[in-house]
């Protein structure tokens, strides 16, 4: 009876100590009564555990303790299982030392976290990061990220003989407080057979907030990702086939055309006058030609019908199709042979104010927007011809500075637009680029245009700042992203989004169109990409592997890859339809500002804050069937050629309709 | 156990006016304030990197606490970094400088310069994936850099293995350019066109990877033309054309050029014809030889010890020509005050003793040879004089008022020789360009004291006058090396200095007088006038 006495004090003692009045209350009345008192003596594995439990309150030292002898046992393990059982580490780390301050240990677990935080430095500082400052039981609660990881279990792919000797470990040494956490957090998908490869890392040991499950779930759903039908490219290619039989009197009366003309007048003035250029594109435009009949036979994009109602406006206009056509037909088909042009666009004299730059689709229009909360628009074409064909002086002579400001005397070599009272963060060009949209951390949108040189609507909805704004590839729609952790569709005509997309656990940064406009694609500071359905707002896919914040999206013309750039410089190709990652592509080693593919997509240019502008080939990728990927070396898609600016980050890169690379950035000298 | 210190929460306390902090409300807000502002300054980070910066900066601090709708901290968006300055008697308590700046100051002060306007520029960064070498590109590396090296199936280039001999490919234009350079070098090295090549290749900025090449024909040529005078400058301006183009990383082909520039300084023979003017080619090189050292120097520390290594011998080998002594004076002296004091002077004396039969009318009959030999002379009182006129300038005026009052005074009673000395140098005085004393200060004195003393007869070029000076000299040697003892007893300031000067004044005579600076002049001039006058007051 006294050994039962025991027990019911230990009982007592815990549930005031964990503060559970009720159980307490009703223990109480339990002994009170006295009336068949509940027997411990058969079930003495259940007193060793209570046991167990109030004597871990006081013994913190046993997480370190048992967190250090795991994690030697784990680095001398096979070689074979060491990846694996590794990856047990990174959660079992974070948990135990949130357990340990929740328990209201602060100092041990500040020593704790210090001591073996130099291992998952690598993959996860930003989440380090935030949780060194996490100093009491408040700080865990109040905390999202905290809170989410307390909330949710961690997905572990293992094996069954890594799991087995995991088990067999944790329970052979005792480490009650390690099986607890492992347990508690930790849900292992246990396969069969042989170890996974190392490569497949990435994807495991990212922490989400939701769980792993629902991404799966998402990612079942189904998604068209094909083109439009009856775009503009798809009747070039019918009418290239007539084109080819009616042979190249027609195209060249075409040439004749007074708006073809003036379309290239600008488009030379802003290449610096080169018609050698243009003959040269138009030279290999021809070998392009002979070559397209191949392209076509592979299969290509299926098609899809628009979900939204498309602008007529845009369709319509024959003159404006017509220059579209022109500039396919004049498209140079670029290759990992045959790399493009690249116009630089330098920002001087920023006063580190230039927050984010955009390129219109010709290359005629470059716009800023500053953290004074101006957007400043420069036309080159303008540029040119007030300079006297100054781009060419300025590749000859380096006082290009000058020239730009200097024949205007007083007068701006820019359009201002005023009218924002926070910092703009993005601004976007309509296809045409007759319009600019322009978001700030003021909370709203404005709609601009170049015609008028004036603010046509200012588009209120979001609460917080607003990251990121882009036009959809056919015009009217656009899509925004917003601190307040939600995306919008809003349509230019109506002052209220017409959707919402809410679901991302942190701030959305980026956002970008799908070719067909049924979806938008979204990078959140939660390391996660997602894919909304335009049509019933609702998620389509998550994409899992980043390790930071992610900066730039970017999506291949056939609709089928995405490209997303993130803050340590790395960037990832996802095939669409399966929600896998194709492969990293390492070598920027700073923030990813941009990312776009060519037009045919082939070629992947990305512009980052390390000074360069890198060009990978994407096309070897795109040809191997997906059931080869994961056997195949990761090193399909390649690096072709880094160019190195002087000491300008880029910020953005856009491939004309003729494939000619603009990239622009802001010199910077004390970088 | 929280970053911040509880003694922190205490002073912040403290300066908004609660005096009475426990120690226990203290100890707990501590890691409440390291929470905070640890999340302040994440989402700082965010407003960072959405301003495409990789700096942070007092604007994202106000921006993220704008997002939480908290009152920016005022007053630290404008002007500079802030710099915190350490409180004195505290280890780690550190405050910002904020000081009362007085309005009206600030009113009345002139206007800034307003900042430039944003502009943007165009340029190229690559021609179908190739970028052109003009100014606004990042300088493309030297050849054969690894990061051509790792982008596979570049045009026409080969996938570049380390052991192989790197292919590299010159464009046409540059191909062009380099065959009209070396053909004006060739044949019309005296027009103006050659004059507007020179520019372009100091200042072209794409020129680089044709450097090699450059090298590799300069060094070609000088081997081949040692005989073709107007070739050879022509080959050395050049190299100094190239030497002064911004854009150019010529060090890996130093090694290259050097020979052939040391060549045309110390040569026996350079061009074939009388009329070539090749003192003129070898001061060019000293000159062009002294830059290289001044630029590369620092890089490779054994370029100048080897260069004077090869000079000094060219020197002190008393079999060499003495065309060859001329450059290697000449590059010594190029290379600076110090080379000439540490490896001239020294060599002075046994040197001078081997030039004097050479200058002698009596001696050496060859009137060629005896005009090289005054050139030599020349060169060397120069040298000799530029040397201690650096390093007298160094030092600070002396005290020089009782040395003119003792030359006032004694001028009444000192005999006519000092007299017409002074009367020589009295000119000098007031000259400051000493090169031009050099040569015009003596000749404009020459008609008062040809007749008495040969005084400052430093221009070699006249041979004419050799005869006499040479006379002369040997005369007063007698005399100045008396004087050396007293001289040394004066310049106890700087016995090094003073020494070396008396040493020069005994070996080359007053020649090099003319080489002390002028605010020098008078003073050491009065002093050795007057110690002149002095010692000839004696022996009278």
């Amino acid at each position: 009876m006294e050994n039962m006495q025991a027990v019911n004090n230990f009982v007592a003692a815990y549930l005031k100590k964990k503060g559970f009045k009720e159980a307490e209350q009703l223990l109480e009345d339990l002994q009170n009564k006295d009336s068949a008192p509940i027997d411990f003596h058969n079930d003495p594995e259940l007193a060793k555990f209570i046991h167990h439990f109030s004597q871990s309150e006081d013994d913190v030292a046993r997480y370190q303790d048992g967190y250090s002898k795991l994690r030697s046992w784990t680095y001398s393990s096979l070689d074979l299982y060491k990846h694996e059982l590794l990856r047990v580490l990174y959660p079992v780390f974070i948990h135990s030392f949130m357990d340990m301050v929740a328990k209201g240990h602060l100092q041990e677990a500040r020593t704790f976290f210090n001591n073996f935080r130099e291992d998952h430095e690598l993959m996860h500082s930003r989440d380090l990061q935030k949780l060194e400052g996490v100093l009491s039981q408040s700080h865990l609660e109040e905390m999202e990220f905290a809170r989410s990881l307390r909330q949710s279990k961690v997905n572990i792919k293992i094996c069954q003989y890594s799991y087995d000797l995991l088990l067999q470990y944790l329970h052979k040494t005792q480490s009650t407080a390690m099986l607890g956490v492992i347990n508690e957090h930790i849900n292992f998908q246990v396969s069969s057979g042989q170890p996974s490869s190392i490569s497949d890392d990435a994807e495991v040991v990212t922490l989400i907030g939701s769980c792993q499950d629902t991404a799966n779930q998402i990612n079942q759903k189904e998604i068209h990702w094909g083109l439009l039908e009856d775009s503009l490219e798809e009747r070039l290619e019918k009418a290239g086939g007539l084109l080819s039989d009616s042979e190249k009197t027609e195209e060249e009366n075409k040439e004749g055309d007074g708006d073809e003309t003036k379309k290239r007048s600008v488009e030379s003035g802003k290449q610096g006058a080169s018609t050698k250029k243009l003959k040269k594109e138009k030279a290999l435009n021809a070998t392009a030609k002979s070559a397209r009949p191949e392209a076509s036979t592979t299969p290509a994009a299926p098609r899809v019908k628009a979900k939204l109602p498309l602008p007529l406006m845009y369709i319509q206009s024959t003159e404006v199709e017509q220059s579209i056509l022109e500039d396919l037909r004049n498209r140079v088909q670029l290759s990992s042979v045959l790399l493009p042009s690249v116009s630089f666009y330098t920002f001087l004299n920023t006063h580190n104010g230039l927050n984010c730059s955009s390129i219109s689709h010709d290359g005629s229009l470059v716009a800023g927007g500053f953290s004074d909360s101006s957007l400043k628009v420069w036309d080159m074409a303008k540029l040119g011809q007030q300079g006297g064909s100054s781009i060419l002086q300025a590749e000859n002579d380096s006082t290009s500075s000058e020239h730009v400001v200097g024949p205007n005397g007083g007068k701006r070599s820019y359009t201002l637009f005023q009218g924002h009272s926070g910092p703009v963060h993005s601004a976007t060009f309509s296809p045409l680029g007759d319009f600019i949209l322009s978001s700030s951390a003021d909370t709203t949108i404005r709609l601009w245009s170049t015609k008028l040189n004036a603010n046509l609507v200012c588009y209120k909805g979001h609460n917080y700042p607003v990251w990121d704004v882009q036009f959809s590839p056919v015009g009217h729609y656009f899509a925004s992203a917003s601190h307040d952790r939600t995306a919008r569709i809003w349509s230019m005509d109506r002052i209220q989004p017409l959707r919402i997309m809410a679901g991302h656990l942190s701030d959305v940064d980026c956002v970008q169109w799908h070719a067909n406009c049924n979806y938008i694609a979204t990078g959140s500071s939660d390391k996660t990409v997602r894919l909304w359905d335009v049509q019933n707002g609702e998620c389509v896919r998550i994409f899992i592997g980043h390790r930071s914040m992610i900066l730039s999206l970017a999506m291949s013309p056939d609709g089928r890859y995405m490209a997303s750039g993130d803050e340590d410089g790395m960037i990832m190709m996802w095939d669409i339809s399966s929600g896998r990652c194709i492969t990293p592509l390492m070598g920027h080693s700073s923030c990813v500002w941009t990312v776009a593919f060519s037009c045919e997509g082939s070629l992947l240019a990305s512009g980052s804050a390390d000074c360069t502008v890198k060009l990978w080939d994407v096309t070897t990728s795109a040809k191997v069937p997906r059931n080869e990927e994961k056997s195949g070396n990761p090193n399909r898609l390649r690096l072709l050629k880094t160019l190195a600016t002087k000491s300008t980050p880029v910020y953005s890169v856009q491939f004309s309709r003729r494939n000619l690379l603009f990239a622009a950035g802001a010199l910077s000298k004390n970088l | 156990m929280s970053i911040v210190a509880k003694e922190t929460i205490e002073v912040i306390a403290q300066s908004i006016g609660i005096n009475n902090l426990s120690d226990d409300a203290a100890l707990s807000l501590a890691p409440d304030v390291e929470y905070r502002m640890r999340e302040i300054m994440q989402e700082a980070i965010q407003c960072m990197r959405h301003s495409r910066r990789t700096i942070l900066t007092t604007d994202d601090v106000d921006g993220a606490l704008n997002l939480r709708n908290v009152e920016p901290v005022y007053g630290f968006t404008s002007g500079g970094p802030l710099q915190f300055k350490r409180a004195i008697g505290h280890r780690d308590l550190f405050y910002i400088d904020d000081r009362d700046v007085d309005l009206k100051e600030v009113i009345e002060a002139p206007l800034p310069k307003a900042p430039l306007d944003t502009g943007v520029a165009c340029h190229w960064l690559a021609i179908e994936g190739v970028q052109p070498a003009i100014p606004e590109n990042a300088p493309v590396g030297v050849i054969a850099a690894p990061s051509n090296g790792n982008t596979h199936e570049q045009k026409d280039e080969l996938p570049v293995d380390i052991r192989l001999p790197v292919k590299h490919v010159l464009s046409r234009e540059l191909q062009l350019y380099f065959d009209k350079i070396t053909e004006l070098t060739l044949r019309k090295s005296d027009s103006a066109l050659f004059k507007e090549a020179l520019v372009s290749l100091a200042t072209d900025s794409g020129l680089h990877p044709l450097v090699p090449y450059f090298t590799f024909f300069v060094a070609d040529e000088v081997s081949r033309g040692l005989n073709d005078y107007s070739l050879l400058f022509a080959l050395m301006r050049i190299v100094w054309s190239l030497l002064q183009n911004p854009h150019i990383h010529i060090e890996p082909y130093l090694h290259q050029l050097m020979p052939s520039v040391v060549t045309c300084l110390v040569s026996k023979k350079l061009g074939n014809r009388i009329a070539d003017n090749h003192w003129e080619l070898r001061d060019f090189t000293a000159k062009l030889v002294a830059l290289i050292c001044k630029r590369f120097g620092h890089v490779y520390n054994t370029l100048q010890t080897r260069l004077t290594k090869t000079l000094l011998n060219a020197l002190l080998d008393p079999k060499r020509a003495l065309t060859q002594h001329y450059g290697a004076i000449q590059g010594l002296a190029a290379l600076g005050p110090n080379v000439v004091r540490l490896l001239i002077l020294p060599n002075l004396e046994p040197y001078l003793r081997l030039l004097e039969p050479e200058l002698l009318l009596e001696k050496q009959k060859n009137e060629m040879k005896r005009y090289e030999a005054w050139r030599v002379y020349g060169a060397l009182l120069r040298a000799a004089g530029q040397g201690i006129y650096e390093r007298l300038k160094i030092f600070p005026p002396l005290p020089s008022p009782p040395g003119h009052t003792i030359w006032k005074s004694k001028e009444k009673v000192v005999t006519a020789v000092p007299n017409k000395r002074k009367a020589s140098m009295e000119p000098l005085e007031d000259e400051p360009a000493l090169k031009k004393i050099a040569t015009d200060g003596p000749i404009g004195s020459l008609a008062l004291v040809t007749t008495l003393a040969p005084s400052g007869q430093n221009d070699a070029g006249q041979p004419s006058s050799s005869e006499k000076k040479t006379a002369n000299r040997v005369g007063k040697d007698g005399q100045t090396l008396k004087k050396s003892a007293i001289l040394n007893q004066i310049w106890k300031d700087d016995l090094n200095s003073g020494h070396t000067l008396v040493t020069l004044l005994e070996l080359l005579g007053e020649g090099i007088l003319s080489f002390i600076p002028s605010p020098e002049i008078s003073a050491t001039a009065a002093i050795v006038c007057a110690l002149l006058s002095k010692a000839i007051d004696l022996k009278l």
